[in-house]
Order: C-alpha cells, then sequence, then structure tokens
C-alpha cells in the first residue's frame, strides 16, 4: 500500500514539474513583476471570468488584466506577492487534482477550452471546500479588480473617478510627498484653503455638461 | 507675493535619515493614530517633550490612489491582505501616518451606557461609566469637527435606508463623523482628496508638531528598552516607505512609554521585548472584533452609489442585541467582487452597480475570542480566532434586518452572499431562509472590523495588562493608549471611545511628568 502511495506522489511530483516547466506564450508587454506563465494564466482566467459582449462591452483581455495585476504585485511587500503567485499556481495546476470535465481534462489551466475553464472555475465557486472556494473568490477577487480599472468599463458603469479640485490644508505645508523631502512641499502658507463650499462632484459634472 | 511657510517644524521623512541616531524625550509615543495622536497632541499642550514615532509615511493627496486594490496595497498593512486564523476573514491595519484615520470613513459614535457599565462591572473598573467619559469626547469631538452627516451630501444609498428604517418603524439618524466640508466623493477608504476628512495626520499631528512635538516618519519600533522594572525607550530600525526596507537604526530615551501601535501591533511589541508587561497573561489574548457582514440591494431606479458619503446613516436599534446597522459604500471594486457568478452573469451583475446599494452591519461578537502572537520573524501577528456560532447567529440576524430595510425602501433584490443560500433574493418572504437555514460561520463572507482587548484595561492587575489610566499594571512608566485597552467590544465603531480613553491617559501622564 505505501509503495503504491508513493508511485503516486512521485508520478503527481513529477507532472507537476513537467507542467511548472512547460513553455508559455510570450506576454504582450514586458512586466516588472509577473512572469509570461502568470500573465498567461490572468489572461486565461480574465477572458473566462469576462468574455466579450453583453452590457458592459469590454472582455476581460481588453482590460489588460496582467498590467494592472503587475502594478498590484509591484506595491505590494514580498509576501504578499509570494500569495498572489501561489494562487496563480494553485489555479493553473489545480486540473491535476480536479481535472475538467471532457477530453484533456487534466491539462493545465490555461491550456483548456473556454468550456472547460468555466467548469473549473464553476465547480471552484460551489466545492463543498472552504478552502477551494477561497481560491475562487481570492481569484475572481483580483480579476474584478482589474477588470473595473479598465476606464471603458467604468465608463460603462458610470464609475469613473471623480474630478475633485483638492483643497489645501495647513498639514499639506508639513508633509512632501512619498519620498521626497521637506524642500519638495509645493505649497505656502497662502495657498491654504478651507475645504468647504467648492459643490458636490455631482455639482461639478452638472456644470461640465451643461 | 507669498506669505513665509509656517514656523518649522520638526517633522522628518526618510529621505532625512543619513544615519543611525538617538533622540531624547520627555514622553515616547509608539504610532500616530488615533490613540497616540491624541496622547502626542494633550502632552505637547501640557508643555511635555514629546516623540512621536510612525512606521507608515504622510501620504499627501498626490499619494492617494483611488484604485481600491492599489490603495490598499500601499497604505495597509500586509497590503490589506491580513487575514485570521481559525475563522479566516480579512482584517486589516492601516500604515500611514494618522493610521486608521486616513482611510476609515470617519465614524464617530460614543459607546451606549449600558456597554461603558457592563465593562466597569465585569472588569473592576471605577472612572469608566459613560459619566466619567463625557468631557474626554467632547474635548476629542470639538477637535476634530465631529458632526452629523447634512442631508446634502448622503445621496440616494444613504437616503434610502433612511427611507426603509422609516417604512419599519427603525430607528435611524445621520451618521456623526469627524468631517468639515464633506462634499459626498465617497473616497473615504482611499483618503479624501476633498481634505474634508479630520484625520489624525491634518488635525492632531499638525498640532502637535506646532506644539514643538518631535514626529519621526517611517521608523518601526521593534523593542521596548527596559531597566528593572522600568521603561527606558524604543529601538527600532528605520523603514524606506512602501517597501519596508530597513536602512538605519534609532533609538529614542524617553522617561514615559506610551504604546499606542494598534491593539494587533502593541501585544506583539511586548511579546517581543520579552514578554513585557505580561504578569497577568492577558497580553495578545482576548482578541475580539466587530465582524462585519453586508448585503448589497438593486433598485429599480439609478441609485448612483458612488455619490454621497461612504457611510452616512446608521439604526442603532438592534445594537443592544448585538449588532449595528450602516450604509456602505467603498472604491466600486471591492463591493463588486461580493457579487456572485461568473462569466456573463459576472458581468450582468456587474451592469447593475448604479442601481445597487450596499449596508452593512457590525457584530458586537463578545463570545467570539482570539489570540495575537508574533511571527518567529518580523513584526506581523499571527492572528487566530474562531467565529462562535452563537455570533453566527447575531450575525444572520443582521443579515435579516437588511434585506427587510432593503425590501421596505423598494428594492427589488437583494444579494446577502451567504454560501448555501440562493446568491440573489426577490422578496422578503424568500429571505426569511436566514432564520431557518442552519448558517456556519464559513457560510458568511465576514470582515474583522475593528480589533480590541489585547491589552485589555482591568482593575485587578491579575486579570489585566493595564489600569484605567492606561498604565500598565507591572510597568511604571509603560502605557497603553490604543484600542487593545477595551476590556470587550465598544458595540458601535470605536474610534471615539479610543480617542476619548487615550485623552483620558494624556492627562494622567501630564500629571506626573
Amino acid at each position: 500500500m505505501q509503495g503504491v502511495i508513493l508511485v503516486v506522489v512521485a508520478a503527481s511530483l513529477g507532472g507537476l514539474i513537467l507542467r511548472a516547466a512547460a513553455r508559455y506564450p510570450r506576454p504582450r508587454q514586458r512586466y516588472r513583476r509577473l512572469l509570461a506563465s502568470e500573465a498567461a494564466i490572468v489572461d486565461a482566467a480574465a477572458e473566462t471570468f469576462f468574455p466579450p459582449g453583453g452590457q458592459i462591452q469590454s472582455s476581460g483581455a481588453d482590460a489588460d488584466a496582467p498590467a494592472y495585476l503587475d502594478r498590484l504585485l509591484d506595491v505590494s511587500q514580498p509576501r504578499i506577492r509570494t500569495l498572489v503567485r501561489l494562487l496563480f499556481f494553485a489555479v493553473e495546476h489545480a486540473t491535476l487534482v480536479f481535472p475538467a470535465p471532457g477530453r484533456g481534462g487534466f491539462r493545465r489551466f490555461t491550456k483548456l477550452s473556454a468550456e472547460q475553464r468555466m467548469a473549473v472555475l464553476d465547480a471552484f465557486a460551489s466545492s463543498g471546500l472552504f478552502a477551494r472556494r477561497l481560491l475562487f473568490v481570492s481569484l475572481r477577487s483580483l480579476l474584478t479588480m482589474a477588470y473595473l480599472h479598465h476606464p471603458p468599463v467604468q465608463r460603462d458603469l458610470g464609475i469613473e473617478p471623480w474630478e475633485i479640485d483638492t483643497p489645501v490644508c495647513e498639514a499639506d505645508l508639513f508633509y512632501p510627498p512619498i519620498g521626497g523631502l521637506p524642500g519638495d512641499i509645493r505649497f505656502t502658507r497662502d495657498d491654504v484653503t478651507a475645504p468647504t463650499d467648492r459643490g458636490t462632484p455631482l455639482d461639478r459634472a452638472a456644470g461640465k455638461s451643461s | 507675493m507669498t506669505s513665509p511657510s509656517p514656523d518649522p517644524v520638526d517633522l522628518r521623512v526618510h529621505a532625512q535619515y543619513r544615519r543611525d541616531f538617538t533622540e531624547e524625550a520627555d514622553v515616547v509615543v509608539v504610532g500616530s493614530g488615533p490613540g497616540g495622536a491624541v496622547v502626542a497632541k494633550e502632552l505637547t499642550d501640557a508643555g511635555v517633550r514629546v516623540v512621536l514615532l510612525e512606521e507608515g509615511p504622510p501620504f499627501t493627496p498626490a499619494d492617494f490612489e483611488a484604485d481600491g486594490g492599489i490603495s490598499m496595497a500601499r497604505t495597509m498593512r500586509e497590503g490589506g491582505l491580513r487575514t485570521t486564523r481559525g475563522t479566516v476573514m480579512p482584517t486589516m491595519q492601516a500604515i500611514a501616518l494618522g493610521g486608521g484615520s486616513l482611510v476609515n470613513s470617519a465614524i464617530c459614535v460614543r459607546s451606549p451606557e449600558f456597554v461603558l457599565d457592563r465593562w466597569c462591572a465585569d472588569y473592576d473598573l471605577e472612572r469608566t461609566a459613560r459619566a466619567d467619559l463625557e468631557s474626554h469626547y467632547d474635548a476629542v469631538g470639538e477637535f476634530i469637527g465631529i458632526s452629523p452627516t447634512p442631508d446634502e451630501v448622503q445621496g440616494p444609498r444613504n437616503l434610502l435606508f433612511r427611507d426603509g428604517c422609516d417604512v419599519l418603524g427603525y430607528e435611524s439618524e445621520p451618521i456623526s463623523r469627524n468631517v468639515r466640508g464633506c462634499r459626498g466623493s465617497g473616497e473615504c477608504f482611499t483618503g479624501c482628496r476633498s481634505r474634508a476628512k479630520q484625520s489624525m495626520d491634518i488635525t492632531y499631528v499638525p498640532a502637535a508638531l506646532r506644539g514643538g512635538a518631535t514626529v519621526l516618519t517611517s521608523v518601526r519600533v521593534e523593542g521596548v528598552l527596559c531597566e528593572g522594572s522600568r521603561a527606558t525607550g524604543v529601538e527600532g530600525t528605520v523603514v524606506e516607505p512602501l517597501t519596508g526596507r530597513a536602512t538605519h537604526r534609532f533609538r529614542v530615551n524617553a522617561k514615559v512609554v506610551v504604546l499606542a501601535a494598534g491593539c494587533m501591533a502593541t501585544p506583539v511589541l511586548l511579546q517581543k521585548s520579552g514578554n513585557l508587561a505580561n504578569g497577568s497573561g492577558q497580553v495578545g489574548e482576548n482578541l475580539r472584533f466587530h465582524p462585519g457582514v453586508a448585503v448589497m440591494g438593486i433598485f429599480p431606479d439609478e441609485v448612483n452609489p458612488r455619490f454621497g458619503a461612504t457611510q452616512g446613516m446608521q439604526s442603532l436599534q438592534f445594537v443592544s442585541q448585538g449588532f449595528k446597522l450602516e450604509t456602505l459604500w467603498a472604491p466600486p471594486a471591492i463591493p463588486a467582487v461580493r457579487l456572485p457568478g461568473s462569466a456573463m452573469e459576472l458581468k450582468e451583475r456587474l451592469s447593475l452597480l448604479p442601481y445597487a446599494a450596499i449596508w452593512d452591519a457590525i457584530g458586537s461578537c463578545n463570545r467570539s475570542i482570539g489570540r495575537v502572537r508574533p511571527r518567529r520573524r518580523g513584526l506581523d501577528p499571527v492572528l487566530s480566532w474562531r467565529l462562535q456560532p452563537d455570533d453566527v447567529g447575531i450575525l444572520t440576524s443582521a443579515l435579516l434586518r437588511l434585506a427587510e430595510i432593503f425590501f421596505a425602501a423598494g428594492a427589488h433584490s437583494v444579494l446577502p452572499g451567504v454560501n448555501g443560500l440562493a446568491p440573489e433574493m426577490r422578496s422578503l418572504e424568500e429571505a426569511q431562509v436566514l432564520r431557518t437555514h442552519p448558517v456556519r460561520s464559513t457560510d458568511l463572507v465576514v470582515s474583522g472590523n475593528h480589533a480590541f482587548c489585547t491589552t485589555r484595561m482591568h482593575g485587578d492587575p491579575t486579570r489585566g495588562v493595564v489600569d484605567e489610566s492606561g498604565r500598565c499594571h507591572d510597568l511604571d512608566n509603560l502605557y497603553v493608549a490604543d484600542t487593545g485597552v477595551f476590556p470587550e467590544c465598544p458595540s458601535v465603531n470605536p474610534m471615539w471611545t479610543g480617542m476619548a480613553i487615550a485623552h483620558r491617559t494624556a492627562g494622567a501622564i501630564a500629571d506626573r511628568v
């Protein structure tokens, strides 16, 4: 019995190593943090979560999710980067344990057909295993953030960031921008404005459109 | 022609540190959030020489990021991805000058009388009833301009909550916030570009600076120094903003040390300093949260949810039953991640965002108790915590109330986000399943709002870490001034109570220095 388990574990490990070492297509741009394999996983998952069509025209591919996630990883601390990378790795290779339906269901996530990818993600979402559901929610959260960062999606949903005239308060005379020196502070006391009577962003938007 | 800049103040940022250094102070305060900032300003006003230490940098409006994910990665410890173990739940702690006040929604509520009475009765406290704290609440409230959210900046998603409560006969009220000149941009969580939120970095910290305090940013305190039974200062590392890369060492010698690093960091600091102030064995124990749950409601007409105060309305109707209801908004990607489904179904739900409102509940889950321990390396905490079945009941009751209010306000469906139940419910009758369905802790999407109690105050030195003045029972000149001193959940948003108690602590320190 022990021997059988050892063979299965060894075969799984071997398979995993072979899959992990496999080549991926060249990414559409050079990323600071994302590897080519991770960019491919993100692209595949984004296109699965956000296919073309429907009321929001842009698809996951249009939204260039890898670029957003590359920035997110870049501003994240190393431990977080590792966790996110493990998430991508788990998604890519989960088919070893939970294969997709249909032919070739054991292939990597990025090698599956669109329907198979969808089936894999749906199985994650409805799994009785909390950890598997957590994996799904984590992946979908990251990709939703990337998708909603895309300006055309924001326009379609009416959620573009407000244009705001930022007043200058006294504290702004004390703090340089991050990474700067006190000499980089651009304001003087004459610049200080009260944070009132500027109207709401809605007023501003109405004024602009009229 | 411009007038000269204000008198020079002693605020230092990372680019100014050239070598290792040592500072001297009467009082060193660790942490510039709502607790530490109050202590620093009040002591400075009293003529005490204060050095205020903050690991994060000051964020200017130019440094704010409107995108929720990027903003969290920059302003939160562990990139905003900190979670508890046991019941897995995200929880956050800011790393910025001003602490959590930079990125919270500015809610200010006095803890109810019955809560503070219970604290006094159960924890041998004699001066922590509501009447004892009123003058401290008032002093803080006046300084940071706490006032109810005006209707003009509520926006439809907040006002609909009031409408729903009115229909049902539930109490509701505009949330009081530390805000002056809110414009309803709904950006509290990513930094107020309107400079309306009176966070610590634009109120108490500048006041301390003007009064002569030294404020050192980008300094990570790693240990409290002691000689015998007295604290003599703190030491640590200068760290580069955002990356945390260590660049220099520093030390501050002081007559009094105040730890206000937050209830997840202060106990770690004590534990890493040789299990300091832990004669009671309570340092890092008793961790409690206000776990939050939320319901999204979809209305037939556009709500335009991005306009309006981030959290403008609340109901205290059910506080005595263990939960508080409030309205909520966040950068759109954050509420959107709650939407169920994938592919076209998800896209269709996303397209309903302009018609959506989100209301949430925070639970006083006093039965769900955890602990804080240090990691082997670094100062990030390991948080062990488990949501107990009775407290799950509190949260599902809250979900049902929220669904009720949504339908009363005219919503045509609600999304309660409970695993095992229909993702979308189209009537109150359908939502009644929340009464009968056996919901487990892992079925809920909970977030760890507000954390407390890890250095709790107790009149009995064998059962608590600090006394009512915030002084550690074991060390005469070591104080704690953050929400770790709460003996139990305050049942409402904790900032104002934490600041009021810190205000009292500052008075006690001023009397002795």
